[in-house]
């Protein structure tokens, strides 16, 4: 990537000229806690800069400062060298600098054009030339885009693509791109990194934020690792010691070793899919026994929510009532009389707002699934809810003000935390996951894993990740889900199915050729 | 003979349908925004009062229309004050308006009651008035509704061919894109509520301008909740709203009709008409498909900030 650097013509002028970008000892705390502190930075053209940072390190504040969504509480952002004070993301779009969202700012009922036109024409639109410009921009970085698509129908790749789209029509200078690969199968990456480094030949700067390692030193020229809101080193490309020294930079510790499952012993089956099909999800078939966690891996949005909501008693299958067979019993008498205790846990991806209500405190929502177990005549008792809900933040290391702190006022990692110890509270026999450690840092996310493979003891799990790190650390069954199938399921023992997951994640079946995955990609 | 009543009766579909084009126009252009307002009939009836206070006073049935559409407009700004800066409840804050307009209007235009206005008064356009049927159905009235015939066909054009109103339905549909865009979606609603009411306050002077020629009680008589419902039925789209609109004036046309020329049915299930087939239409339109969903903000409101 530093030869990239060369196509730039300007090189030698970049470097005598100021920085497009440059952070000046950037502040910001909310409330008492700070997430930025005295953040110094320099972008120039050409660069790719890698923020790289645990969740929570405080890259994405400090982005949303740059492009003008926040204010910082002290420090200066200059622009050619020029002090910029950004009121708003307006006052940073005027300066050239913007921002790829996490959360894709898109007007969904809107065509690809109509979403480019928004806040970039005045007066009166002239949609057809406008489609033009379109396709000209998509075409010369290699982006393929039908600019009368709607929105919703697009996939998340896509739609990312029209949100670079946007900033490129604006002349943007400075793109940034929060978690850009997250949400894209790996040859969505492969193309959104050539589009990137094109961008940058041209003479763009590039910051993108990550906590993949291997994305970092594959695409970055210069990185920059944040950690507790402060910038603790800085590299170009060709100086990084290394993959496992950058992680350790980026944890601030001696990295513990992973966690490692050991094998252990398989039970009965808790849950039968035979031929399940609810709503997009599309003849299902698989088992999972005692003790063994099965990894549903894909894409989001190919057909993992109706699993769930199948799984979780949340929608019907469509597929006659024995195509899902849950403990033992058919999905309606399951549904009918479900077990408080012993029974079927679901652990939402959602945590403020489907794990818990987050305007209640602890204790009430401990008690929102785990009210059964304190009922006496038809009365709560609270106190000894009370009692239980205090030894399971002890026991989980819950960080709270107390148990009647507001849910939503307790970081991700703890929350998760809570949810995970108020669910297995009940000694659940089936337990479903859904990205239990997205969003956590890593020292979060062991314990979290930790916790699924202990409870392997007296439980089997159906885990849903779109994380393949988290699928291959849990996993005794992989299940790859592709367009509401499971385009195959095999065992972790099997390598080189392993190694061909990301081509399944895309729709190309294991052993496929190459001829025929151009194919099935273009079909895609 | 039977043909000249059809006739007649088309005519008077159109001019029936009027009011309701206005006020459901008006309604679509604030809920397009991502605001929900219930108060369509008490800004209606009020604006059918300003325009009746201001003829009676001046004689100029155009300034009356302004005033209506004006004094309208201010109504709707109250309910921006709730909703768009203090956050309020939007279907609370609708339902305080309709009471406000229906009492207010009922008290200040108590010594009024039955007096007479001028208003509008119909106008030929000339050749195209003496096409057969199409002539005397579309062709034969009043200034107003004239220009409620372009009405859809603009709000469409400035929904889809201005930057403006591309960002007004994108204030109703995803808020956050249109401030990560540079623009201020607040000020979209803003835009929204008080063109919409507008629009709802000329539908008010319609019926006191051209519709009666006077005031009088309950003037509106539940055609802003139609109103409201036609938005639904029109699936928010602009020139859907023009066939709802002349769907409803065609069916209180009929009835006053079969009431004069004296049925059997009782007179009183015959005015029920519009209002059961209100809720018919809002159960056939419930019926959600490609195209037909509401602006997926409306009703929320913008975090301060966010």
């Amino acid at each position: 990537m530093m030869e990239n650097r060369s196509h730039f013509p300007a090189e030698d002028g970049a470097k005598t000229a100021p920085a497009l970008v440059r952070l000046e000892n950037i502040c910001k705390s909310y409330g008492p806690v700070q997430a930025n502190r005295n953040i110094c930075l320099e972008v120039h053209a050409g660069e790719i800069l890698a923020l790289l940072g645990e969740n929570g390190a405080g890259k994405s504040t400090l982005m949303s400062i740059l492009s003008g969504k926040s204010r910082q509480d002290s420090g200066t952002i200059f622009v050619d060298g020029i002090p910029a004070p950004f009121r708003s993301p307006h006052d940073a779009l005027e300066a050239g600098i913007g921002m790829v969202y996490q959360h894709f700012m898109l007007v969904e009922a809107m065509t690809v054009t109509q979403n480019l036109l928004l806040g970039q024409a005045h007066g009166i639109l002239n949609p057809k030339a406008m489609r033009e410009r379109v396709l000209e921009l998509a075409a010369r970085y290699g982006f393929e885009i039908d600019p009368d698509a709607v929105i919703s129908s697009l996939s998340m790749g896509e739609r990312q693509r029209v949100e670079i789209l946007k900033l490129l029509y604006r002349d943007c200078r400075v793109l940034i791109l929060d978690e850009p690969t997250a949400v894209l199968t790996p040859p969505e990456t492969k193309q959104l990194f050539s589009a990137l480094r094109r961008m940058a030949s041209d003479g763009k700067a590039i910051v993108f934020i990550s906590h993949k390692m291997r994305e970092v030193l594959d695409l970055a020229t210069q990185i920059s690792i944040l950690r507790r809101g402060e910038i603790v080193d800085h590299f170009l490309r060709a100086d990084v010691p290394g993959e496992r020294e950058l992680a350790e930079r980026m944890v601030g510790r001696q990295m513990d070793a992973v966690v490692v499952q050991t094998p252990v012993a398989k039970g009965e089956v808790l849950l039968e899919l035979d031929g399940a099909t609810c709503g997009m999800a599309k003849d299902l078939r698989c088992r999972i026994r005692r003790g063994e966690v099965l990894a549903v891996v894909g894409v989001a949005g190919n057909g993992q929510r109706e699993l769930v909501e199948m799984v979780t008693g949340a929608a019907r299958p469509e597929s006659g009532p024995d195509s899902v067979r849950i403990l033992g019993r058919s999905w309606q008498e399951f549904v009918k009389q479900r077990p408080g205790r012993n029974g079927l846990v679901y652990i939402p991806e959602d945590r403020k707002g489907v794990a818990t209500c987050p305007a209640l405190d602890l204790l009430d929502n401990f008690l929102l699934t785990c009210r059964d177990e304190f009922q006496r005549f038809g009365f709560l008792d609270r106190r000894r809810a009370a009692a239980a809900a205090e030894g399971v933040m002890r026991e989980y290391q819950v960080v709270a003000d107390g148990l009647h702190a507001s849910a939503g006022s307790l970081s991700g990692g703890n929350l998760q935390k809570m949810v995970l110890g108020r669910e297995f509270y009940r000694e659940p026999r089936l337990i479903v996951a859904e990205n239990p450690t997205q969003g956590l840092d890593i020292g979060a996310m062991e314990e979290v894993w930790r916790r699924i493979l202990a409870a392997r003891s007296h439980a089997g799990v159906l885990l849903v990740t779109s994380d393949l790190r988290e699928a291959v650390t849990l996993a005794d069954t992989f299940a790859v889900m592709y367009r509401g199938r499971f385009i195959d399921v095999f065992s972790h023992t099997d390598t080189e199915r392993l190694e061909a997951v990301g081509m399944m994640m895309a729709g190309i079946r294991f052993g496929e050729k190459e001829e025929e995955r151009g194919r099935s990609g273009r079909e895609a | 003979m039977t043909w000249d009543i059809f006739v007649a009766l088309l005519a008077a579909t159109v001019l029936a349908g009027t009011p309701l084009l206005y006020a459901t126009m008006g309604e679509l252009i604030t809920e397009r925004s991502g605001v929900l307002n219930l108060g369509v009939e008490g800004m209606m009836i009020m604006g059918a009062f300003f325009a009746f206070i201001v003829e009676y006073k001046t004689g100029n049935p155009w300034l009356a229309t302004l005033a209506a559409g004006l004094g309208a407009a201010c109504i709707g700004f109250l309910h921006g004050v709730v909703c768009l800066v203090f956050q309020g409840n939007q279907t609370v804050s609708g339902l305080a308006l309709t009471i406000f307009g229906v009492g207010l209007s009922d008290y200040l235009g108590a010594p009024f009651i039955g007096q007479k206005t001028v208003g509008f008064q119909s106008f030929d356009i000339p050749l195209l008035s003496d096409i057969p049927v199409l002539g005397p159905v579309f062709f034969q009235h009043d200034p107003l509704v004239y220009l409620s015939f372009v009405l859809p066909w603009v709000v469409m054009w400035f929904f889809r061919r201005t930057s403006l109103g591309l960002a007004l339905c994108a204030a109703g549909e995803a808020p956050e894109a249109v401030r990560a865009a540079g623009l201020n979606p607040v000020r979209m609603r803003w835009l929204g509520i008080c063109a919409g009411a507008f629009f709802v306050g000329v539908g008010g002077a319609y019926l006191s301008l051209c519709a009666t020629h006077l005031w009088t009680h309950n003037l509106t008589a539940g055609k802003g909740w139609i109103a409201v419902a036609l938005v639904i039925f029109a699936f928010w789209r602009p020139r859907r709203a023009l066939l709802g609109a002349y769907l409803f004036g065609g069916i209180m046309a009929l009835q006053l009709r079969m009431q004069a020329l004296g049925t059997a049915i009782p007179s009183s299930l015959m005015m029920m008409l519009p209002y059961a087939l209100t809720i018919l239409a809002l159960l056939v339109s419930s019926a959600r498909g490609k195209g037909r969903s509401a602006p997926a903000a409306l009703g929320e409101n913008i975090a301060p900030g966010a």
